[in-house]
């Protein structure tokens, strides 16, 4: 089985009416399942794109947290909680890196779109799968994508891509 | 007599269809509404080509509606334009980036065709450093540069602007996001430069020379508006107030310091030299120990902007009961219910309050509920734009304010939770907002929340007869809903739409609709492939574009029918589709 990098959910066709994209757009192959659905209600249509909701048993640990959801509430990024938000990014194999500022993506979508334009794959490794991994402020380096997208935000000191 | 070629008098008058081009274009400057140029234009050919060659101000709401250049060559005298670009909901991260909107065309048609521009307007745009250099090379007599929203840009592109602009009047930076090259920009300004009025670099991360600030501050004379960023600190603030005590706007920048008498003192000696200051901004971890230096101006100020503020508590509350005369509040939540109280007592003259939520993505604890809501539209006439975030609403509330403020102009009510019904009744918000429709009827700007059904949007629909922008977010049953805005709404010019159960009918069912507006955002709704296909066969003067998922790429012509769209964005064009789409846009 093949595994690649995918941001879609796992393939679970029954509970929404919504197909999931990952069918949608014709790409059949087995994903890690990096995000977890949000799969609450079916009365929530979802946010499409926005893969970050927390699974179910990770809501009773978020406490405090709202439920996270692309761009809601409507506030601009001026708005928002601070953080020195620019951080360095490294590839495997890749010499030289790049920084991104994780403040100005609003999801792990864009910043993974942001990433395939800083590192496209013609600089290495022609598509092989890889993974986003960041470093936290007590130094564990851990898999981009298990926490919502604001924590991520507020807790990544850098990035490293490893070829998995 | 004996007035050589003189004919009889009566018959002298020329009839209106010969009226020489001056005096139809001296006749078109009275008109600076753009709606009335536009009717003026309308009216014949001959007044067609008046209006257009002597039109000073372009503003273009969509920069994909028309060509730069067709622009530039239709109005070859324009002095100042403005130019917006990215969909709204960008503002809230729902666009990814390499969108597009870049500024870059617009600015080289206008250095080709427009040498005597005075202004430039970008919102939402991308503008680079080679834009900045190019305005700063092309109009010998450019005066004002205003970006709002825009990125791709740094310091060194703001020094391109100082050094280059010889007749600078105005640079207002508002919430750019603007790279730090460290590159002294504001010492470009040459020792001889006195013409600025307004200096706006709020939105500046990096520190500036404040020496060098400070000379710029003591000549330029005429300033009226300064408003700093964060790297300069209070009592710093307090000296440049003591150079420029004719401002009428100031943004102070950071706030915070500790509490020291003498520095207080200062500041409230040059506060107290401040005669003319009517408006008052800053991102202020204020101490509310400094609060009191303020007091002098407080009477004065007709705009209060302290949305970066977190300051809270009695000191804030009651700086502001002292602004009598305010006209415009921008306040956090933290002000909370009974501020909102001493507001709506001591500021009988308020026309726009905003309240923005402290805390957007706790769960938590309600701030804000709808009774500072209620007060303050009980109580201040002249209310009539508000944006509001809080943590519950009741129809009972909302048909009270609805009753109290028919002269709202602008509503928008944002409850943090969405589909949060009314708390008392657990009703949906159909009523309360249906009651805002009915009773405010020159109301031009709605954004809904909470737990709405699609009567609401019947409701709308029928009784929008001025709006002209709505905004939508999980709300709505069905189709209906979305078909009760589109085929009702005469005026509407943009509707945005997130997260609802609305589908292809509406949309084909409504298309020419489409065409009377300015576009339509819906992401995260019910729509297909075929729909949008469909859509765009039938109507060529609409770009019709969707977005997938960055990064994954399909070929939409390969895609069936039935394929879900996750975004859709539609506006009038009479330019065709443009071609600087990113991978993840395709235009059907």
């Amino acid at each position: 089985m093949e595994l690649e990098l995918g941001l879609a959910p796992p393939n679970d066709a029954g509970s929404c009416g919504k197909r999931r994209s990952a069918e949608a757009f014709g790409v059949k192959k087995p994903t890690l399942p990096l995000f977890l659905r949000d799969d609450d209600d079916d009365g929530d249509h979802g946010n499409g794109e926005d893969d970050t909701g927390d699974a179910r048993d990770c809501e009773i640990s978020m406490g405090n947290k709202r439920k996270r959801l692309v761009g809601w509430p409507p506030v601009k990024s001026a708005h928002r909680p601070r953080s020195n938000s620019h951080v360095k990014v490294k590839m495997e194999g890749v010499p030289i890196g790049r920084k991104v500022d994780l403040s100005r993506h609003a999801s792990y979508h864009q910043l993974h779109h942001t990433l395939r334009l800083m590192f496209p794959s013609s600089t290495s490794h022609h598509g092989d799968p890889y993974a986003v991994t960041y470093e936290e402020g007590d130094g564990d380096w851990m898999l981009v994508g298990d926490v919502p997208w604001e924590d991520t935000v507020m807790s990544a000191k850098r990035l490293k891509i490893l070829l998995v | 007599m004996g007035r050589g070629g003189a004919r009889d008098g009566a018959a002298a008058a020329p009839p209106w269809h010969s009226l020489p081009d001056e005096v139809l274009e001296h006749a078109f400057s009275f008109l600076p509404a753009a709606a009335d140029r536009g009717a003026a234009a309308a009216v014949c050919h001959g007044w067609l080509g008046a209006e257009r060659r002597s039109r000073r101000r372009l503003a273009v709401a969509n920069c994909y509606a028309a060509a730069p250049r067709d622009a530039v060559d239709r109005f070859p005298s324009v002095r100042a334009a403005e130019v917006k670009g990215k969909p709204h909901f960008a503002d809230f991260g729902l666009v990814p980036p390499a969108w597009g909107a870049e500024a870059a065309p617009w600015v080289a048609a206008a250095a080709d065709g427009w040498p005597l521009l005075e202004e430039l307007s970008f919102k939402r745009m991308v503008v680079t450093d080679e834009c900045l250099e190019m305005i700063a090379s092309s109009f010998r007599n450019f005066q004002v540069l205003r970006l709002v929203s825009c990125e791709g840009f740094s310091t060194a592109g703001l020094a391109a602007i100082t050094e280059g602009c010889r007749n600078l009047r105005e640079l207002d930076l508002q919430e750019n996001y603007i790279e730090d090259c460290s590159s002294h920009w504001l010492s470009y300004f040459p020792e001889s430069f006195t013409s600025l009025e307004t200096l706006n670099f709020s939105c500046l991360e990096g520190e500036v020379n404040f020496a060098v600030l400070e000379r710029l501050v003591s000549r330029c004379r005429n300033l009226k508006t300064l408003k700093l960023n964060n790297a300069i600190p209070l009592d710093k603030v307090a000296s440049l107030l003591r150079k420029a005590p004719q401002l009428v706007e100031l943004g102070t920048g950071k706030f915070s310091a500790e509490y020291h008498s003498d520095l207080f003192a200062k500041l409230e000696a040059a506060f107290a030299g401040c005669k003319s200051l009517r408006r008052l901004s800053g991102a202020w971890d204020a101490v509310p120990d400094y609060l009191p230096a303020f007091y002098c101006v407080c009477e004065g100020l007709t705009s209060l902007n302290l949305s970066y503020a977190t300051v809270r508590g009695p000191e804030l509350i009651k700086f502001i009961s002292r602004c009598k005369n305010l006209q415009q509040l921008w306040v956090m939540d933290l002000i909370e219910d009974h501020g909102l109280a001493v507001v709506a007592g001591s500021c009988s003259k308020l026309q726009e309050l905003r309240v923005f939520p402290s805390d957007p993505f706790g769960a938590g604890q309600v701030l804000l509920t709808e009774r500072g809501l209620v007060d303050v539209s009980a109580s201040c006439p002249m209310l009539e734009s508000v944006l509001y975030f809080c943590g519950q609403m009741t129809n009972e509330a909302l048909i009270t304010i609805a009753k109290n403020r028919p002269n709202f102009t602008c509503f928008r009510l944002c409850i943090l939770e969405p589909r949060t019904p009314d708390y008392v009744t657990r009703e949906s918000l159909d009523a309360g907002f249906s009651a805002i429709v009915e009773s405010c009827k020159g109301l031009r700007r709605l954004s809904v929340s909470g737990l709405l059904t699609d009567l609401v949007f019947k409701s709308i629909g029928a009784n929008g007869n001025c709006l002209e922008m709505l905004s939508i977010a999980f709300a709505g049953n069905s189709d209906l809903g979305l078909h009760y805005i589109l085929s009702g709404c005469k005026t509407l010019k943009k509707l945005e739409i997130r997260d609802c159960p609305f589908g292809n009918k509406p949309l084909l069912a409504n298309a020419a609709k489409l065409e009377t507006m300015r576009s339509l955002w819906m992401s995260s709704c019910s729509l297909t492939l075929g729909a949008c296909r469909q859509l765009a066969e039938k109507m060529p003067r609409l770009t019709v574009e969707i977005m997938n998922d960055p990064g994954r790429t399909c070929p939409v012509e390969s895609l069936p029918d039935d394929s879900p769209v996750e975004t859709l964005y539609v506006y009038r064009t009479i330019a065709g589709p443009r071609s600087d789409t990113p991978d993840y846009v395709q235009i059907v």
